[in-house]
């Protein structure tokens, strides 16, 4: 079986789900993901990550471990995942508040033009740009991904994977946050806590005699542990110390009239930016408020030297400024899915949440064997993974096309959602995930557990630590810990097997190097 | 930032402390095989390695912590103080949780294990520990308590319950998957 059968069959998957009233299941699922991520990104307090941690229990109970669950599965979380960023931009621009930190460069345009009257034009802007973006950078990952993945598969045996992984894990601590020591303090944490109970050994090791952590720590409450509750924690704590959570002006959009649209100017900007995030994207650990802060720089300097006369600059309302952030952090989404599907790695928080809805149902493992043609058995079979890998695709092109059709007249009604005050929101929030988790885990102890790795993830926060190389640590702990013992083994035991052979060691050298290169940036 | 030795120096000696714990006592006495292992005269990783690996890493991270000081947070008094007031806050409300069932069906013959799948009585603990963790959370962030934010916590609690346990049988909801 070819490519295009591959292509075909995944096509198929998704079109071809059981249907709910005439519409196929994945697509609907990615329909309700995707209004349900505008309508939390236009939330803040909340964001992407937070609703696809929520969801991801849920989901389970509905659809079960079944092959068949997968795709509506993950439908439903890139739907999440590519609605929360363009619903970022509409506190952004109606309320100067961005609903998630990658939508802050928008309010720097975006409201000062909503405070002119031209908030239905900058929230159009701000849709095209996103759209244009997300669409560009999901056509990069259909046709870099599998392209990485053979060339993973063709040339790296047992050793070179153990150090492709070594690097990923120190290129991701050293440019995640400000410090390199504590990212690698955080990574090594995640490495650690993956080692509780889960060696080859009888014995479960690190368990300090603990039954409850015989069988290892439960990966959802870790990571939601740290990524959200420690997130509630500390955005609670600083409502209680600011004394009231941040207050909105609501800029009203029946005062707002239409600015004329030219495209021809934005374009440019829009291409620029979506090349940033798209590469800023494809890079693990880079998240998207780097890309738009990128996205936006570069724009700024080329707008000084092409601006007409009479136009706001940036920061005054240019609709360019708007182009270039939403077009840069939408570009990331897409991107961010080339080191999962081609290398197993994820790189950022929505990533973290796709793989762990792919490692909790089973049936695909990301990686380079997924774009294996033949699934390594035989020619003329088809492999499951890469009919997957391309129904995971056809979802987010399915995404795509709501972003364009039914995306900007539903990110204009969202606006509301800015008002509910986060000291509510987030006690909410909090119940409804350690509800999740008890629902998965049924145990106390798991909640438990959760309550410390929110604390974990809490104190992170606090002494300004990134929680993001932890969680990515502790989920590849174990597969890197696989690999090294299999190249360890394949080597006839060579304990230098990392350095013995050319294209190991050229990624120890970067792995070393990216870590030396990081150490001379600034502290900020 | 502080004067003197920073904030950051000293996380930075505390986790290597701590990385050298787990790289010399934790790991050699928590695992049953050591680093490399001779098994039918092959020799193979060790369950130690992974351990001894991460500790190394963090030691790593502490040394350059220790070299170069990043931002220095600290820890305040404050911060502190709202970790002792969530840790109070969890323990009431997972406490309520996790015994208000069994305490209110206390007095009658069965008790609360063979109801604890039965409407309303399943419900007890969930609700009552989800107001007083929703309502409290809430008071503690506006640092004022009211009986509106109890009630929305009440609210949220037996819509989540509702949500949970009406579409699936084979859901359970805390705590009575303990009991």
């Amino acid at each position: 079986m070819g490519v295009w059968d591959h292509v075909i069959a995944g096509v198929l998957a998704v079109f071809q789900s059981d249907p709910i009233l005439g519409v196929p299941i994945t697509v609907l699922m990615v329909l309700t993901g995707f209004l349900l991520g505008i309508t939390v990104g236009a939330t803040p307090g909340l964001a992407g990550p937070m609703a696809m941690a929520i969801s991801l229990p849920i989901l389970i109970s509905i659809f079960g471990y079944s092959n068949d669950a997968l795709l509506p599965v993950l439908g439903f979380l890139i739907g999440i995942m590519k609605g929360a960023t363009i619903g970022g931009a509409v506190p952004a621009i109606l309320f100067n508040t961005p609903g998630t930190p990658d939508a802050y460069m928008t309010t720097l345009d975006g409201y000062p033009m909503a405070q002119k009257g031209e908030a239905r034009h900058a929230l159009r802007v701000a849709h095209f740009s996103s759209a244009s973006g997300d669409t560009f950078s999901d056509i990069v990952l259909v046709l870099c991904a599998p392209f990485l993945a053979i060339l993973v598969e063709s040339y790296l045996d047992l050793p070179e994977k153990t150090a492709l992984l070594i690097l990923s894990l120190a290129f991701i601590a050293s440019v995640i946050g400000n410090s390199v020591g504590k990212g690698l303090i955080s990574m090594g944490l995640g490495l650690l806590a993956a080692m509780v109970a889960t060696g080859e050994d009888f014995y479960p090791r690190l368990t300090l005699g603990q039954p409850a952590l015989a069988q290892g720590i439960p990966v959802a409450a870790a990571i939601l542990g740290v990524l959200i509750l420690g997130e509630v924690f500390k955005a609670l704590e600083d409502i209680h110390r600011d004394g009231q959570s941040s207050s909105t002006t609501q800029v009203g959009q029946r005062e707002s009239k239409n600015g004329p649209f030219r495209l021809r100017k934005l374009l440019p900007y829009i291409g620029r930016s979506a090349v940033i995030g798209t590469c800023i994207g494809a890079l693990p650990g880079v998240g998207s408020t780097l890309a738009a802060t990128l996205g936006y720089t570069s724009a700024k300097r080329r707008y000084s030297k092409s601006k007409e006369p009479n136009a706001p600059g940036f920061g005054q309302g240019a609709p360019e400024g708007i182009a270039a952030t939403e077009a840069a952090n939408s570009s990331v989404s897409g991107a961010n899915l080339i080191p999962v599907l081609s290398l197993g790695i994820p790189g950022n928080a929505a990533a973290v949440f796709l793989i762990l809805a792919m490692d909790s149902i089973g049936g695909f493992n990301p990686g380079p064997s997924v774009f294996q043609l033949g699934g390594g058995i035989s020619d003329d079979a088809l492999n499951p993974e890469m009919v997957m890998a391309f129904g995971i695709f056809t979802t987010m092109f399915v995404a795509n096309g709501l972003n364009w059709t039914i995306g900007g007249v539903f990110m204009r009604s969202v606006g509301v959602m800015a008002r509910i005050p986060k000291e509510r929101l987030l006690p909410i929030v909090l119940l409804l995930t350690l509800t999740a988790i008890y629902v998965q885990e049924t145990s106390m102890v798991a909640v438990w557990i959760t309550l410390f790795f929110g604390f974990v993830g809490y104190f992170m926060r606090r002494i300004d630590m990134s929680p993001l190389p932890f969680v990515i640590a502790f989920i590849l702990g174990g597969n890197l810990e696989a690999t090294a013992r299999q190249a360890f083994a394949a080597t006839g035991a060579d304990p230098f097997f990392l350095f013995n052979n050319p294209i190991a060691l050229a990624f120890i050298i970067l792995a070393i190097g990216v870590v030396i290169f990081s150490m001379r940036k600034p502290a900020e | 930032m502080r004067n003197g030795f920073s904030a950051d120096r000293w996380l930075a000696l505390i986790v290597l402390a701590f990385a050298l714990l787990v790289i010399f006592v934790w790991a050699p006495m928590d695992t049953d095989t050591g680093i490399v292992e001779r098994v039918r005269r092959k020799f193979v990783i060790g369950d130690a390695l992974g351990p001894t690996v991460a500790g190394a890493v963090i030691a790593i991270g502490a040394l350059l912590l220790l070299l170069r000081p990043g931002t220095d947070r600290a820890l305040s008094h404050e911060n502190l103080l709202w970790i002792v007031a969530l840790c109070a806050l969890f323990a009431i409300a997972l406490w309520l949780m996790r015994y208000a069932g069994p305490v209110a069906l206390a007095w009658s013959e069965s008790g609360y294990r063979p109801l604890r799948a039965t409407a309303p009585w399943h419900y007890i603990g969930f609700l009552l520990g989800g107001t007083v963790l929703v309502g409290g959370l809430t008071g503690l962030a506006k640092r004022k308590l009211s009986i509106r934010d109890f009630a929305i916590g009440f609210a949220a609690s037996l819509v989540i319950a509702l949500m949970y346990d009406l579409p699936f049988d084979d859901l359970i909801l805390p705590p009575n998957g303990d009991v």
